[in-house]
């Protein structure tokens, strides 16, 4: 009996864990505690006063007098039944409207997950061709590893002032013709496609490794042949990270529509936010996480496919590579950052960053070495403070997920899957969910970063407390009187803590990134704080007449990215 | 009376799952029944796999047998939480096979013998009773402040047997205590069980595959062969007359015994 129960724990877990999002999912209006009659009628008559009759007859009709669990259920059933409610704001049905938007977010996300494919073939093909001649096949990555860290929202702009102002290539925006999908394809697909190549390079690295490919090769097997068999051999260890990157594509194309102002379901989703238009937030909610689900059970389809018979009978060899020699040189990337961010914020702290005294958009000089924005507010000023801002936001967020992540990890097989669930949670769906609740803001986006970015260190921690139990002094310990509680103490949180540490200040600079995104959004710090994403969004729509205004910020993005691609490759080795 | 007694054990490990389809279960013990009678020493022996460290993980109430009892001094042993067994671990304790790595690294060597006695609630003052413990083993004051990796393979294997006698136990049982040891560092901690045991009475199960140990410490001699007890005898009778064809296997592939120091 408790072994059965033992077993079914995970299994169980995930199961709790799905019914439990989609509760959130269908109580949202309630958890917002906003009277939705006052919204609807806010939105829809002006001005005029809200009337207790008024509200009654629209509370009626929307069933709303029947509480949170009983609209849950009904809302549950309307989705079951197509019925997936009005809109707060226009009265009409929102999912013929999403549903649309959802097709071109999927012709988007189709054509950047065209681009990622060959983004990553073009980052392979190196490795493969060193490996057929014979030749060693490790690879730094370098260029790889710099695509990947790269936010969508950032690469946006820069190509939208690169590309579409400068050079005048491309339109900068709409969704009529080919040559609109040419910039957002390439801004989602590039930091998927250089995850992808990375691990396509190191998967196919490892596997001429392997002793059969000499062997094959001594027999006479032709190049193309070798070729086909490595990457048959490589591809399906790959299909659980493919299924995440297509994941975290659904969250990356809600920002690469609001830059290039594509109709989506992103863009849907962000205007139902700003609006409060909760039917139509659950909606486009719903979709996201139905869209992450799906590509995630996909992807393991894909999987056992392609692995056919060899998964089941544990007859697959474990590759071995050896790791690349330590570079010292490799210290001198993230300590200039650091010394460039560092000189950023000590010319520009003593600064006002709040004060409109400049003329707007003035040009930059020696008294305002990086002009004026908008509204005459001085740009290095405001990119200073947000440094500050944003890396202490990033700070809390880190902190906050790591004692999250070690309770966690230490419970594996309750959390699994909460932990699972998560980790395929990009942080703007999070965001999306925290800013139903309770309306945009700083502490929403900290909450959203930090209910996000825990997963990995939990999925890290269980994997190193499954290490620390088989060790020898581990599993004396019972016999030593030292019951499962003490343990945690005396030896786990021990062997845990270091390297869980040292992961989660690995990922500082990822969390500031996804804060700063969620501030462009207008999902997180509102206006006129000064935050790097809010600074982007502010200058964004004079890019024609100040491009400098918008690379700024984007160039202080660019060396969070580096920064954090640079400490993770330093600590790899 | 018997200080330790087994009925009718049975264990079975479940097959890993294939695919929907489990096997059936791997049974590595069948109906085992033997006593241990206080201060006795006894001999285990066995070709690899033949289920002695999971007879010894049963007698630690780590594993729980489908089926069969084991009473201690005439009480029920049940695999339970760490406050229902205390008495048992105080009676019975425990000498692993690796014994550096079955020490806290973290933890000084005055530490580590103490801990049992504080976890397990034994009365007195436990840095006496951990200091004489060490006496006990030869090793002095010195090795109080030491961490496990500032230790040698015997020093820790002392150290270990130092954390299982501080608590008094009637029963020791050990899984290859020694076979880490080279050849003369394996005398002197035979030599330092012998002369335990005598002092305290202490009864001795020790699993080992060197007969030559088993010969020099112990007076009677358990074989298992594939889950099964084959022979249960006193260790000379079992060497000048063995009876199980793997018995005769297990003496053959011994080297010639030599008298151990
Ligand atoms: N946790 C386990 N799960 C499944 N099977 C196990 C487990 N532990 C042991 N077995 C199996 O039970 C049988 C007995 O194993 P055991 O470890 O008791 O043998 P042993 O006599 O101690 O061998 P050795 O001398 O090599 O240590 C073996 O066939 C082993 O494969
Ligand atoms: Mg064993």
């Amino acid at each position: 009996m408790t072994r059965t129960l033992n077993r079914l724990t995970p299994a169980l877990s995930r199961g709790v864990t799905l019914i439990a999002v989609m509760m959130l999912v269908g109580m949202l209006p309630w958890i917002s505690g906003r009277d939705p009659a006052v919204s609807i009628l806010r939105a829809r008559m002006g001005e005029q006063n809200a009337t207790p009759e008024a509200l009654d007859a629209i509370r009626d009709r929307l069933g709303l007098a029947s509480g949170p669990v009983q609209h849950m259920l009904d809302w549950f059933a309307g989705v079951l039944r197509g019925d997936w409610g009005m809109s707060w704001i226009s009265g009409g049905p929102v999912l013929p409207g999403m549903m649309q938007a959802l097709g071109v977010s999927l012709a988007l996300m189709a054509a950047a997950f065209g681009v990622a494919l060959a983004t990553a073939s073009l980052l392979c093909w190196p490795t493969l061709r060193r490996g057929l001649g014979g030749r060693d096949t490790r690879s730094s990555g370098a260029v790889a590893a710099g695509l990947t860290a790269m936010p969508e929202f950032m690469l946006s702009a820069l190509f939208l002032v690169v590309f579409s102002v400068w050079l005048g290539w491309f339109p900068p925006y709409g969704w009529s013709s080919w040559s609109h999908m040419v910039l957002p394809a390439l801004a989602l697909g590039l930091p998927g496609g250089g995850l992808l190549g990375r691990l396509l390079s190191n998967a196919v690295a490892a596997t001429f490794h392997e002793r059969w490919i000499a062997s094959w090769a001594v027999a006479g097997f032709t190049r193309g042949q070798i070729a086909r068999a490595v990457l048959r051999r490589s591809l399906p260890a790959l299909m659980p990270q493919v299924g995440m990157i297509m994941v975290a594509m659904t969250g990356g194309a809600i920002a690469v529509e609001q830059v290039f102002s594509i109709p989506g379901l992103g863009r849907a989703v962000l205007g139902a936010a700003s609006a409060q238009d909760l039917p139509a937030l659950q909606a486009g909610i719903l979709i996201l996480l139905l869209n992450a689900l799906l590509i995630g059970v996909l992807a393991n389809l894909v999987r056992v496919a392609l692995l056919g018979r060899a998964l089941h009978m544990g007859a697959l060899p474990v590759p071995q590579i050896a790791p690349m020699p330590a570079d010292r040189r490799l210290w001198l990337i993230p300590v200039s950052v650091v010394v460039v961010l560092i000189v950023l914020i000590a010319a520009g702290l003593p600064r006002d960053p709040y004060a409109s005294q400049f003329v707007r958009l003035q040009p930059p000089d020696l008294a305002l070495p990086l002009g004026a924005d908008a509204v005459g507010r001085d740009v290095l000023a405001r990119v200073a403070h947000g440094a500050m801002s944003t890396i202490g936001m990033a700070a809390i967020a880190t902190f906050l997920s790591l004692v999250i992540g070690l309770a966690m990890g230490l419970m594996p097989r309750i959390a699994i899957g909460l932990i699972e669930v998560t980790k395929a949670t990009p942080p703007t769906i999070a965001a999306l969910i925290v800013v139903a609740a309770m309306g945009p803001s700083a502490t929403g986006a900290l909450i959203a970063v930090t209910a996000v970015a825990w997963a990995p260190l939990a999925a890290h921690t269980a994997a190193l407390v499954t290490e620390a139990r088989a060790q020898p002094h581990v599993r004396i310990a019972p016999i030593l009187g030292v019951g499962p509680l003490r343990i945690v103490p005396r030896s786990i949180l021990p062997a845990v803590f270091g390297p869980v540490l040292r992961h989660a200040m690995l990922r500082l600079p990822g969390n500031a990134l996804a804060l700063a995104a969620l501030g462009f959004l207008g999902l997180g710090a509102r206006p006129p704080a000064p935050e790097w994403g809010l600074i982007l969004a502010d200058a964004l729509p004079y890019v024609e007449r100040a491009p400098l205004a918008v690379l700024t910020p984007v160039a202080a993005l660019a060396l969070m990215s580096v920064l954090g691609v640079a400490l993770a490759s330093l600590t790899r080795r | 009376m018997s200080f330790l007694s087994v009925r009718g054990l049975c264990l079975s490990y479940p097959a890993p799952r294939r695919f929907l389809r489990r096997a059936a279960p791997l049974r590595a013990l069948h109906d085992l029944g033997f006593d241990l009678a206080a201060g006795e020493r006894v001999g285990l022996i066995g070709a690899s796999g033949s289920g002695k460290s999971s007879l010894l993980r049963c007698l630690l109430a780590l594993e729980a047998g489908q089926s069969g009892a084991i009473r201690c001094q005439d009480r029920p042993v049940i695999a339970g939480s760490a406050l229902s067994l205390r008495w048992y671990r105080r009676a019975v304790q425990y000498v692993p096979q690796d014994p550096v790595a079955s020490l806290e690294p973290r933890m000084t060597v005055a530490r580590i013998v103490a801990e049992p006695l504080a976890r397990l609630r034994v009365e007195g003052d436990h840095a006496r009773r951990a200091m004489e413990a060490l006496d006990g083993v030869g090793l002095d004051h010195r090795f109080l402040g030491r961490r496990p990796d500032e230790l040698s393979g015997g020093q820790a294997q002392r150290v270990a047997i130092a954390r299982a006698i501080a608590c008094r136990p009637g029963l020791l049982l050990m899984d290859e205590p020694v076979s880490g040891l080279d050849m003369t560092i394996r005398a002197q901690v035979v030599d330092v069980l012998r002369h335990l045991s005598d002092l305290h009475g202490t009864g001795i199960l020790m699993v080992s595959h060197d007969i030559s140990v088993v010969a020099g410490l112990c007076d009677r001699a358990m074989v298992m062969d594939r889950g099964h007890l084959v022979e249960d005898r006193p260790i000379a009778d079992l060497m000048r007359d063995p009876h199980h064809p793997m018995t005769r296997e297990l003496l053959n592939a011994a080297p010639p015994i030599r008298a151990v120091a």
